[in-house]
């Protein structure tokens, strides 16, 4: 009897060990280092960016990237628990805006030797404000991949239409607050019955149009002492205009509709302020003629939000994986301008003014963009703050409340959480 | 006798793989997440964890969104639950009076419950769409202006709940039905001898002789509607301004976008107190209805 189990026991690992050499387990593949790469990036974005992982895999044969893409909800939760347990991924992406959180958990290592003439990653060749986005103190945290601000987005047709159009006949997007008021007035199509058939502008997320306002009224989050400062008179006015657009002037959907980028898509929207990245979803679309432009000046200053791609790497990687995961991003850099063509503004100067990425039509125009863009706060409680941003913006648009009293609201709740976080991370 | 108790013992080995799994992937997590509820647990601190007693109890007492979700929570449920008990039975009175295609129709009363949650909400924020959903497109065929069903404050939860309906409906209507199947035809026999008319047969006979899985139906939905999270978090995100927020999604945004574990544990069980609450009632009741 145990002479039969011993018998077994051989023949099944001779065969296991014939499986692990026919199945990729040789001497070859075990040199390869393997690196895991995870991101959001769900649409047709993440299909490009499969296709610049696979040129650099033929190209290093020494590593194999691997991508794991999630949706952006949930994809943050998976890193943070998957980071806490040490098992998170090599290389993975994220946002300007939410470094500081990952920051103060110490997921993130100090990536500052990857910037230099070695490695073709000059810091002079990204604006400081872009790279002041993952300066921690000395360290830097991550290397931007791309910006991707907000802009505005029109249907060409409708604009020519409407005689909204260059003398040499192309068409012509408003540019400031009077431009863009009588824009919408002639773009919009209203029915016998008071129906608009076609809205001149519509608002989309809401909370990123009144970030996308915020610098040009010279509003703030925060005070120079790190205090929320959500009721400065910029804010207000920029909110307001939000608000009179909506509710008094009429010009766009009542808060009630969804008619946004989905009516755009349908040319029942001729205009609207998006991020970059939603042109992806417009370049499958044949017979729709569209254009990208900076947001209209309405405020005393041009201005718009953006936020950027990071790349980051594991804080407790070394040896052979941190190495290939440094040449997996100088690299993704280096190639950013096939990442641009998905729906994206380049963080590299020197890429942004290759003739390649000048044909881009929409990427080309957001990118004029950057020289006065803000990004969101820096703070690790985002989430509480945009929170509360969100429901301010909703409450005016609504008619619920005045600019005023909403944000003064959203102010005291941030106040509260910011409270709080004090308290539990006093030590 | 020693064989029997040998195949007791053989037979006990076969529960022990679910023991395990309940071991493991149940009772584990209650406790884990009842210590939880006792610390502060902040994925983004770097003092990840320390015990602060009953604070997030407190902290949750005091907290506006706590409050208004709760209220969304009970509100759902007062809607949802009643109706569903009433639609459920009516569906299964109507099925037990069918004679012809009654397989056929109950086929398709249990098909929607076969759809994942997240497709339901897709197809039926489609349906809602306040521009180009099929509804409103139906109303302006015959005149009638468009509603903004997800997008009104007051009309985003109603609408939550005929979809939850349509979505949840199969499987109470055949569990009633299987139900009604099961009451002895002598009763209603000798009833209608004696002269009954329907509606006594169905408050004298039908209603009683059902009390202990209605009771089972009212419980079971009751619990669903306080948990309700899918239908919410997909069709409305928790909008129009946080009317359609219910306890589940505070729960899964305190924990996974806040960061804030320990606080979500103590939000959970305080979920878990109001269900066990109305679980109480209702067993109270269905004593009762026995003895």
């Amino acid at each position: 009897m145990r002479g039969h189990f011993l018998t077994g026991l051989f023949f099944m690992c001779v065969v296991l060990a014939a499986l692990k050499l026919f199945t990729g387990g040789g001497p070859l593949a075990r040199q390869k280092t393997e690196i895991s790469f995870w991101n959001g990036w769900t649409g047709p974005d993440g299909t490009a960016m499969l296709e610049v992982i696979r040129h650099f895999n033929e190209e290093n044969p020494d590593i194999e990237v691997s991508m794991q893409r999630m949706a952006w909800d949930t994809y943050y939760n998976k890193l943070m628990v998957s980071a806490m347990s040490g098992r998170g991924p090599q290389v993975f992406v994220i946002h300007a805006s939410t470094l500081p959180r990952m920051v103060r958990a110490g997921y993130l290592a100090d990536v500052s030797d990857l910037f230099g003439s070695s490695t073709g990653l000059l810091p002079s060749d990204f604006e400081s404000k872009v790279l002041d986005q993952v300066k921690f103190g000395k360290k830097m945290v991550g290397v931007p991949l791309d910006i991707h601000p907000q802009g505005l987005y029109c249907n060409a047709d409708q604009l020519i239409a409407a005689g909204l159009k260059n003398p040499d006949g192309t068409p012509k997007p408003p540019t400031n607050r009077d431009e863009f008021i009588d824009a919408i007035k002639k773009l919009q199509k209203v029915g016998a019955n008071g129906d608009h058939d076609v809205w001149g502008f519509s608002w989309t997320f809401w909370r990123n149009n009144f970030m996308a306002l915020i610098p040009q009224f010279h509003g703030r989050y925060f005070d120079d002492n790190g205090n929320p400062d959500l009721v400065n008179p910029g804010n207000v006015a920029a909110l307001a205009f939000m608000g009179d657009l909506m509710n008094h002037l009429k010009l766009t959907p009542p808060a009630e509709s969804n008619a946004g980028w989905t009516g755009f898509r349908q040319k029942k929207v001729a205009m609207l302020f998006e991020g970059v990245y939603m042109v992806g979803d417009l370049q499958s679309l044949t017979d729709f003629k569209y254009f990208g432009a900076p947001v209209p000046q309405i405020g005393s200053q041009p201005g718009t939000v953006g936020d950027s791609h990071c790349l980051c790497i594991r804080s407790d990687l070394n040896g052979k994986e941190r190495e290939a995961s440094e040449r997996f991003i100088s690299y993704l850099s280096k190639h950013s301008l096939a990442w641009a063509r998905a729906g994206q503004v380049p963080a590299r100067i020197s890429i942004r003014n290759s003739p390649e990425f000048k044909q881009l039509q929409v990427q080309y125009a957001f990118s004029k963009e950057v020289p006065y863009m803000i990004y969101p706060p820096r703070t690790p409680l985002l989430f509480e703050l945009i929170q509360e941003i969100d429901q301010a913006v909703e409450r005016v648009l609504r008619g619920e409340m005045t600019p005023q009293a909403a944000l003064e609201l959203a102010n005291s709740n941030v106040e509260k959480a910011i409270a709080r976080d004090k308290e539990e991370n006093k030590s | 006798m020693s064989s029997i108790k040998s195949q007791s013992r053989h037979a006990n080995l076969f529960v022990v793989p679910y023991g395990m799994s309940f071991l493991v992937f149940i009772v584990c997590p209650i406790l884990f997440a009842a210590a939880l509820a006792f610390t502060q647990l902040d994925l983004t601190s770097r003092e990840h964890l320390h015990f602060v007693g009953l604070d997030n109890f407190r902290e949750a007492l005091k907290d506006p969104y706590f409050i208004q979700a709760t209220k969304v929570t009970c509100v759902y449920a007062i809607m949802i639950v009643p109706a569903f008990v009433v639609l459920s039975f009516g569906l299964a009175l109507g099925l037990q009076a069918m004679t012809f295609g009654r397989n056929a129709v109950r086929g398709l009363i249990f098909l929607p419950g076969m759809f994942n949650v997240v497709v339901a909400s897709i197809i039926w924020r489609w349906f809602y769409d306040g521009e180009f959903g099929f509804f409103n497109y139906l109303l302006k065929r015959v005149g009638i202006m468009p509603i903004h069903w997800l997008g009104e404050k007051t009309l985003a939860l109603p609408s939550i709940v005929v979809m939850s309906l349509w979505w949840g409906l199969g499987g109470a209507t055949i569990i009633l039905l299987a139900a009604l199947q099961q009451i002895p035809t002598h009763l209603y026999e000798a009833a209608m001898i004696d002269g009954a008319t329907s509606r006594r047969l169905l408050t004298n006979i039908t209603i009683p002789q059902m009390r202990h899985v209605l009771l089972f139906i009212v419980v079971t939905s009751t619990i669903g509607a306080f948990q309700v999270f899918g239908q919410t978090f997909m069709m409305t995100n928790g909008g129009p301004d946080r009317s359609t927020t219910g306890l589940v999604q505070l729960i899964y945004d305190t924990a996974f976008n806040k960061y804030r574990l320990g606080y979500a544990a103590a939000l959970s069980w305080l979920l878990f107190a109001m269900i066990l609450v109305v679980i109480i009632v209702q067993a109270l009741l269905l004593r009762r209805s026995i003895d």
